[in-house]
């Protein structure tokens, strides 16, 4: 499989992000598939940084720890991420002066590593620039390096700066002085063209925005925690293209209860945070749970326990998910794992909360929220918006307020918006009776105890099983994951396949209630089944043999903030195969 | 009026009631129907919201459409709901825990961004489905369960905390005159954004220091101060500041300049319909 990996490494804060983003969209606009993420520290200003882009003629998903191009924008980048850069790989730097990276140089030349450098500030003011605008001469020093067409990287960068004519001008002299300036070492083993024309660029949470909006959300409450912040940051400025109400609110608390408040006047509302935010929402869910009210919550998973890693991944809040609130009441946890379906995902979310009347929670990861994919354009109506609502006039007139709480066989009442009809109810957080009065009593609260809890098995039954990913049976080694451990996985099985391993993969995206079939047959059909998943615990794992009375023949588990590299499971699977 | 009585009559419920006898709720309850009636709001017209304690035990001893929330949190709770349906009047409930302990950070920002709502503070000056221990607003000496010494610190002063806030509507009322607190539910209906309500409420079970009796004999209503002017907040800072001798009521405060929270929705200008009424597939291929 064809893979070109390149990094950039500069200071948080540095005008990283957006150097990195003119160089994954002129590779898209190539016709690469691309696939990149970001890594940083929790502070605005210093701090090493870096942007990692993998390109592709064929789909790829996930990132390679070692990069084939490093261009460093600092010094102090130069020292932390030379040792990533492969053996003869590409380095390129802008600093005139070697001392003080000495060093680095003369380490890197002993590894074969081809040097392109060249003083960018002096290029950058020689070109009528400053300073600030050596970030685009070390671009253009980038795209001759590699031999690439220097239209496209043009193209981005008069995008880029397109409301600052006068700034554009200049940084477009600057990017031609960097690209005239440096010698091309290498050619890509590979040519663009392949993914065709019509590719956009995504990220995870930009994804679930408009997912949400797609589906019909209305309003959308927040409190900024990393790494959900962006999803308020999209949902704000599409306000305005929407009519949405998107609102700032004073805590995690407020958050999650104006969102029930709005799903329970009947509007579909949305809200996301981050681990320690869910801790303080989760009294909520069980007052959504109780009222049978519908809440969808999205956890954006960083390291915990408590501030832990705020810029880094895990997969750590499953169980958060799945046991975290007081009482017992349905529910039902999903995970995404990639733009594309965070899209999707969010949608069915909606759905099966509104029809189950119950609290769903969409799981993401930092590595999701902000990794950017070259995907096609979304396809549009494919899950269509579904209510459960009573919206039917003579139906509407027909219903008694016993019917909100209807005790049921299979679980299931009728419900309707507050000032929908005649037939008022109280949605009460106290254990009730059909039409939602108080009772203490025994044998009606262990009725609408129960009742509720019978939606379980719905919600169950409803949910689509897992999937599995290569050949369903007879692998050499198999993986069960969840989240964007699929992204790594798919690559391997890509990458396996041409060496004639047979890898496969049962992915979850649909994690609780936990689905057994498909799983069972794929513990019983592959004799290697192993776990991988982003902590400490194994956590699905743990639910998986405690559901299905198997072990995992080994695990691969990583908690150290950051994602599976293709080389983790590599390396695990030369060591299961040894 | 016989219409009235009958409209009156359906919010009536005929569930056993489990608030003490002579205990304030019963009057202020009455008062809020009354002003509903009177106002022409039927039973679908209203979600009633409710906290946690004695208040919030009232969430199903009215035939209403109700929502019965958690402890600290029915502003919040209220807040999404009002706005995701204007047609709807929503009025939130709660005592003095929920407002001035647990969720008063809700409090603060509620009345900040003047979310359309009524909210009521039952202000009984004690935790009564506790059993009686101190609250924010129990005087200072009050022997209570938990404080057998007695409350050691002053007590919030209730309004002049809120005034200070910038309210757009601030009214006080007794809940041993119903006739007073009738009116005053009433121009809070007519009220835009948040309209802050509180009710000294007696106790009769835990409240010994100021009983129904000390109240009524130093609650004046605000028309008596024939120079008085709703639109000063600095008049009302003044006046609220006794809260031991002349204990004013009626509706303190008024500001018809400030813009409630959904009329400063850019998003939302020159929208008729409401959020309950939007939900259907947005075109996402527009937004990028």
């Amino acid at each position: 499989m064809n893979r070109f990996r390149i990094k950039i490494g500069g200071a948080s804060g540095g005008g990283l992000l957006s150097t990195g983003e003119i160089i994954i969209r002129a590779l898209r606009d190539m016709g690469f598939y691309a696939v990149a993420d970001r890594e940083y520290p929790s502070v605005i200003k210093g701090g090493h940084a870096c942007f990692t882009i993998n390109i592709s003629d064929k789909p790829v998903r996930a990132l390679s720890e070692k990069v084939d191009v490093l261009m460093a924008m600092d010094a102090l980048s130069m020292e932390k991420y030379i040792d990533g850069l492969k053996d003869g790989g590409v380095f390129v730097h802008g600093h005139g002066r070697v001392v003080g990276v000495k060093e680095v140089l003369a380490s890197a030349a002993g590894r074969g590593v081809l040097v392109v450098g060249h003083d960018a500030r002096v290029i950058a003011e020689n070109a009528g620039g400053n300073v600030l605008m050596k970030n685009v001469v070390l671009v253009g020093m980038l795209w001759k390096a590699m031999g690439l067409d220097y239209k496209f990287i043009e193209d981005e960068v008069k995008r880029k700066f397109a409301s600052k004519p006068r700034l554009l001008a200049i940084d477009l002299e600057c990017l031609k002085a960097g690209y005239d300036a440096a010698e091309q070492v290498l050619s890509l083993p590979f040519s663009g063209g392949a993914a065709g024309a019509d590719m956009i660029m995504m990220d995870g949470n930009h994804a679930i925005a408009l997912g949400g909006i797609h589906a019909g959300c209305r309003a959308y409450y927040a409190y900024p925690m990393s790494p959900s912040s962006s999803i308020l940051t999209h949902m704000a400025n599409y306000a305005d293209a929407t009519g949405m109400l998107v609102k700032q609110v004073e805590d995690e608390i407020s958050v999650v209860n104006m969102t029930l408040g709005s799903m329970a006047m009947g509007t579909r509302a949305l809200c996301a945070t981050s681990g320690g935010g869910y801790d303080l929402m989760t009294e909520t869910v069980s007052l959504a749970g109780i009222i049978e009210c519908p809440l969808v919550v999205v956890i954006a998973q960083r390291p915990g326990p408590a501030t832990g890693l705020p810029t880094w991944t895990c997969q750590s809040d499953l169980h958060l998910a799945v046991y975290a609130a007081h009482g017992e009441f349905p529910r039902a946890v999903i995970a995404v794992s990639d733009a594309e379906d965070a899209f999707e995902l969010t949608q069915h979310a909606l759905n099966i909360a509104e029809k189950f009347q119950s609290p769903v929670t969409v799981l993401t990861e930092k590595l999701i929220a902000e990794s950017l994919w070259s995907i096609k354009p979304f396809k549009l109506g494919t899950v269509p918006i579904e209510r459960g609502l009573v919206e039917d006039a003579s139906e509407l007139a027909a219903l008694v307020s016993e019917d909100r709480y209807r005790i049921t066989s299979a679980g299931l009442s009728k419900r309707w918006n507050p000032g929908a009809c005649d037939a008022y109810y109280h949605a009460n957080s106290d254990e009730h009776l059909e039409d939602g009065s108080l009772t203490e009593d025994a044998e009606p609260a262990r009725l609408m105890i129960a009742k509720r809890m019978k939606k379980l098995k719905l919600i169950e039954e409803a949910l689509p099983e897992p999937v599995v990913y290569g050949e369903a049976a007879g692998a050499d080694i198999s993986f069960v994951g969840w989240g964007s451990t699929k992204n790594t996985i798919l690559d391997i099985i890509d990458i396996y396949t041409e060496k004639g391993i047979k890898v496969n993969y049962l992915h979850y995206s649909y994690i609780f209630p936990l689905k057994l079939e498909v799983a069972r047959k794929f513990f019983a059909d592959n004799s290697r089944v192993c776990l991988v998943e982003g902590n400490y615990q194994g956590q699905l794992g743990m639910m998986l043999e405690a559901a299905l009375g198997v072990k995992f023949a080994d695990r691969l588990l990583k908690w150290d903030g950051r994602p599976f590299f293709l080389e983790d499971l590599e390396k695990f699977i030369e060591k299961n195969n040894g | 009026m016989l219409a009235k009585s009958a409209e009156f009559l359906k919010y009536e419920t005929d569930k056993v009631i489990t608030w003490c006898s002579n205990c304030g709720n019963y009057g202020i309850q009455n008062a809020l129907v009354r002003a509903l009636v009177l106002e022409g709001y039927s039973q679908r017209d209203v979600l009633m919201c409710f906290d946690i304690g004695c208040s919030g035990n009232g969430a199903d001893k009215v035939n209403a459409y109700t929502l019965h929330g958690l402890h600290g949190r029915v502003i919040s709770l209220a807040a999404g709901a009002a706005v995701a349906n204007q047609r709807m009047k929503v009025i939130a409930f709660a005592g003095d825990g929920a407002t001035f302990s647990e969720g008063v950070n809700h409090l603060v920002h509620g009345v900040r961004n003047d979310y359309p709502m009524i909210f009521v503070h039952h202000n009984n000056e004690n935790y009564g489905l506790t059993i009686g221990q101190a609250s924010s607003t129990t005087r200072l000496g009050a022997k209570m369960n938990g404080a057998p010494d007695g409350v050691v610190i002053e007590p919030i002063n209730t309004l002049q905390f809120i005034l200070s806030l910038d309210p757009s509507f601030v009214a006080r009322g007794f809940s041993g005159d119903v006739e007073q607190m009738t009116e005053i539910f009433q121009a809070a209906l007519h009220h835009k954004g948040f309209a802050y309500v509180e009710i000294l409420q007696a106790c009769p079970t835990y409240n010994k220091v100021t009983p129904d009796a000390w109240y009524a004999e130093r609650v004046k209503d605000v028309s008596v101060l024939p120079d008085y002017d709703k639109h000063d907040i600095w008049a009302a800072r003044h006046l609220v500041q006794d809260m031991s001798d002349d204990i004013y009521t009626g509706i303190l405060y008024e500001n018809p300049a400030k813009r409630d929270f959904m009329s400063l929705q850019k998003s939302r200008e020159g929208i008729d319909t409401q959020l309950v009424d939007e939900v259907k597939p947005f075109d996402i291929s527009r937004l990028l």
